[in-house]
């Protein structure tokens, strides 16, 4: 009763990239197919229907978000962007035109897989309906709106609760603090960021057990925060998981 | 100038008298008033109309006198006579005065050329000028040569730097009227009379739309006569001149417009290059390593281990001298504009350990942040570089499993970051050396590195609104190096209410 292999699209123009993607994602059990620029990718999308896309913002023939909006305009498969640390502008933009998620290169493979995984249980998430999000210690039920830390029920204000579920329903990924600013307080305060910095250090104060160094509420700089995903499996000594490395 | 044509034109009719009475002795002429007519015209075209007048007058009464009967005598006989008096009166006037129109009109004509030959001149030689020092030259030379005034520049200070000294001593009351002409910011000419050499001067701006050019003086010379004139003819002159120097001007600013415009894209080609050749085939040895390392062959052995750990290592090391050298590039260029957010100071502190963790080598790190430190409004990223460059490099020069501790502190007006080590101090000289571009401690040669690191930090902080600091016991007594950063009053207060819901 073995699963079908999940299907890896990697778009990406430069053929050694792709190279050990495919070697990488192959390892992991994924069936990877290629695609060297947007057009190709775009065709590759459509008539394979791969369940998850590695897509690389330097493409010759198509800026990267308009890749994105196309793709968006018909399916939601999880998208997974590979970066330049330099363009961090350009990372905001794609996770809010329905991105998933990134990362920098270089990149490690773990980190990567880590990501992918995370995009792709969101997905299957949100077609059964699992109601519970774990990160370490804490649960967050989606359904019943409770919140445990060690088993134990903390409270949570209104605000501070919005905050974890949208994480939550991103768990694993990046949300922008855009998105965040427009699911808590509205489209109108997505400029606010001093907001954001003063609810989550409100909430890291009773979640976290050294608030100083979040381990489950997890920043990343210029961008957003993500929900802390552990990986359950014993790979933590590959490169690319430091957060994740220094709370365990 | 004007006396003497009319006793001129009195002896030209003399003359002319003497002519016919010889004339008429030999052979009686019946109208000697036609020959009259010829000194009348010679004198208006030469000397105008009241001298012509005046010789009319002479000739009317020189032929009754000495030709119309009864002779010598002012009376006449003939009343044809008469008739034929008046009517060379009416002839010698009228011709006279058109005489003197075509000599008025003649005279115009050969000074408008010589006007225009001038300008045409000035502007041959405006069109060659470089600089705003040949034109005022220009200038200077034209209102020398073609209207006999001294001309001088008072240009305003700093904006026109270049304008060459002038020996024309200017009269204290004109430097005063062209200061005022700048403070008032007027265009309007000013005639000024310098009170000890009784000289006119005319104090306007060189261009007639704005004071950008500077400002001229012309001493139009004693005597208030002409001034118009000579007013008029300058405008023209000095119009030709502030198109000439609108012209450099523009010139001058599509020029570094252009050197701006090429400088940005060759950088940004630069960098976008920089950053993708570079960086894909690393991201490919990366992440390639990566995957060896998850190998289980390879985690059973060791050496492999360790072997792959080598390349792991180095290929990270070159990533951050890329990004070192783009750094480099950036702060050279001047062009660190960073975007600023609203930033919680530890998340920024904590990426910079946990980005550097791999090169603490078994230092430990010790973090102190006080929990209720406030919100900075900094670009988190390059704070984030600058601290890590400041964590290496306390790694870099204390003693493996010493600790490095990493604390932060605010007040009201600034948060401040130190990181503190137990390594090799600074000695005086290198507590000011240690934030200059290239700078590498003399005393450890061996151990690796750019200098930048520290550089780029300095760069980064400052950029920010921040300020550095560098403080050592002195040798061997360790280092704390202090980033300190602004605190903007509105984040707490703004954001204190905003979250009780």
């Amino acid at each position: 009763m073995p699963k079908p292999s999940p299907t890896v699209l990697v778009i990406d123009d430069e053929p050694q990239i792709r190279r050990f993607l495919r070697a990488g994602f192959e390892l992991d059990g994924f069936l990877v197919l290629e695609a060297g620029n947007a057009g190709e990718g775009l065709k590759a999308a459509t008539l394979r229907s791969p369940d998850l896309i590695l897509l690389d913002l330097g493409l010759p023939d198509m800026d990267g978000g308009e890749v994105l909006e196309r793709l968006r305009a018909w399916s939601d498969v999880p998208v997974i962007v590979l970066s330049v640390r330099t363009d961090e502008d350009q990372k905001v933009r794609v996770l809010e035109n329905g991105a998933d998620d990134y990362v920098v290169k270089p990149f490690g493979m773990a980190e990567l897989l880590a990501r992918a995984r995370a995009a792709m249980r969101r997905h299957v998430r949100r077609s059964v309906g699992e109601p519970v999000v774990r990160s370490g210690p804490l649960a967050i039920d989606l359904v019943t709106r409770h919140v445990s830390l060690n088993g134990n029920r903390i409270s949570l204000t209104r605000k501070e609760y919005r905050l974890l579920q949208v994480l939550g329903q991103h768990a694993g990924n990046v949300v922008t603090h855009q998105q965040l600013l427009k699911e808590i307080w509205g489209a109108g305060h997505v400029h606010f960021t001093q907001y954001l910095r003063i609810l989550v250090r409100k909430l890291r104060h009773k979640i976290e057990a050294d608030p100083a160094k979040p381990c489950i509420v997890v920043t990343e700089l210029g961008v957003g925060y993500r929900l802390a995903q552990p990986e359950p499996a014993a790979e933590s000594a590959s490169a690319g998981r430091a957060v994740e490395a220094a709370c365990a | 100038m004007k006396l003497y044509p009319i006793p001129a034109a009195l002896g030209l009719v003399a003359a002319t008298t003497g002519v016919l009475i010889i004339l008429h002795g030999m052979l009686p002429i019946d109208h000697v008033t036609l020959v009259f007519l010829v000194p009348v015209m010679f004198c208006a075209a030469q000397w105008g109309l009241l001298p012509a007048l005046t010789a009319t007058v002479a000739a009317v009464a020189a032929a009754d006198f000495f030709f119309y009967p009864p002779i010598y005598s002012f009376s006449i006989d003939d009343p044809r006579n008469i008739i034929d008096l008046m009517l060379f009166s009416c002839v010698a006037v009228v011709t006279s005065e058109l005489a003197v129109r075509l000599r008025r009109a003649a005279e115009a004509a050969s000074r408008r050329e010589g006007e225009i030959r001038d300008l045409y001149e000035l502007s041959r030689r405006l069109a060659a000028c470089t600089s705003p020092a040949d034109i005022y030259a220009a200038i200077r030379d034209h209102l020398a040569s073609s209207l006999g005034s001294r001309a001088t520049l008072i240009a305003d200070a700093g904006k026109l730097a270049d304008a060459p000294d002038d020996p024309l001593k200017l009269p204290a009351e004109v430097g005063a009227g062209a200061r005022e002409i700048f403070a008032r910011n007027s265009l309007e000419p000013r005639l000024i009379v310098d009170p000890r050499s009784g000289h006119a001067w005319l104090v306007r701006s060189v261009s007639a739309e704005a004071l950008d050019f500077g400002v001229i003086a012309v001493d139009l010379g004693a005597g208030a006569d002409g001034v118009e004139a000579i007013k008029q003819r300058i405008d023209p002159v000095l119009a030709e001149a502030a198109a000439t120097l609108a012209r450099l001007d523009v010139a001058r600013l599509i020029d570094e417009a252009r050197q701006r415009t090429e400088t940005d894209l060759l950088r940004k080609a630069l960098l976008g290059s920089v950053s993708h050749e570079l960086r894909t085939p690393l991201a490919s040895i990366v992440g390639a390593s990566t995957i060896l390392a998850d190998a289980p062959e390879i985690r059973r052995d060791p050496r492999l281990h360790a072997v792959l750990q080598v390349l792991q290592e180095e290929a990270e090391r070159l990533n951050d001298d890329i990004q070192n050298l783009l750094d480099a590039t950036r702060i050279t260029n001047e062009n660190v504009q960073p975007h600023a957010e609203w930033a919680e100071l530890a998340d920024i502190v904590n990426a910079a350990i946990e980005r550097r963790r791999a090169r603490l080598a078994g230092r430990r790190i010790d973090l102190d942040l006080r929990a209720d430190l406030p919100l900075v409004k900094v670009e988190p990223r390059l704070i984030e570089q600058a601290l890590g460059h400041v964590i290496e490099n306390a790694a870099k020069y204390s003693p493996p499993g010493s600790s490095i501790v990493v604390r932060a502190v605010a007040d009201a007006q600034r948060v401040v970051v130190s990181v503190q080590d137990q390594g090799i101090g600074l000695t005086a000289e290198e507590k000011d050396q240690v934030w200059e571009r290239s700078f590498r401690g003399s005393r450890h040669p061996n151990v690796a590195g750019s200098g930048l690191g520290l550089w780029i930090a300095r760069a980064f902080v400052v950029a920010n609104g921040g300020t550095v600091e560098a403080v050592s016991a002195g040798p061997r007594c360790g280092t704390t190096i202090s980033v300190a950063l602004p605190v903007v009053a509105d984040a707490v207060e703004q954001s204190g209410e905003s979250c009780n819901a």
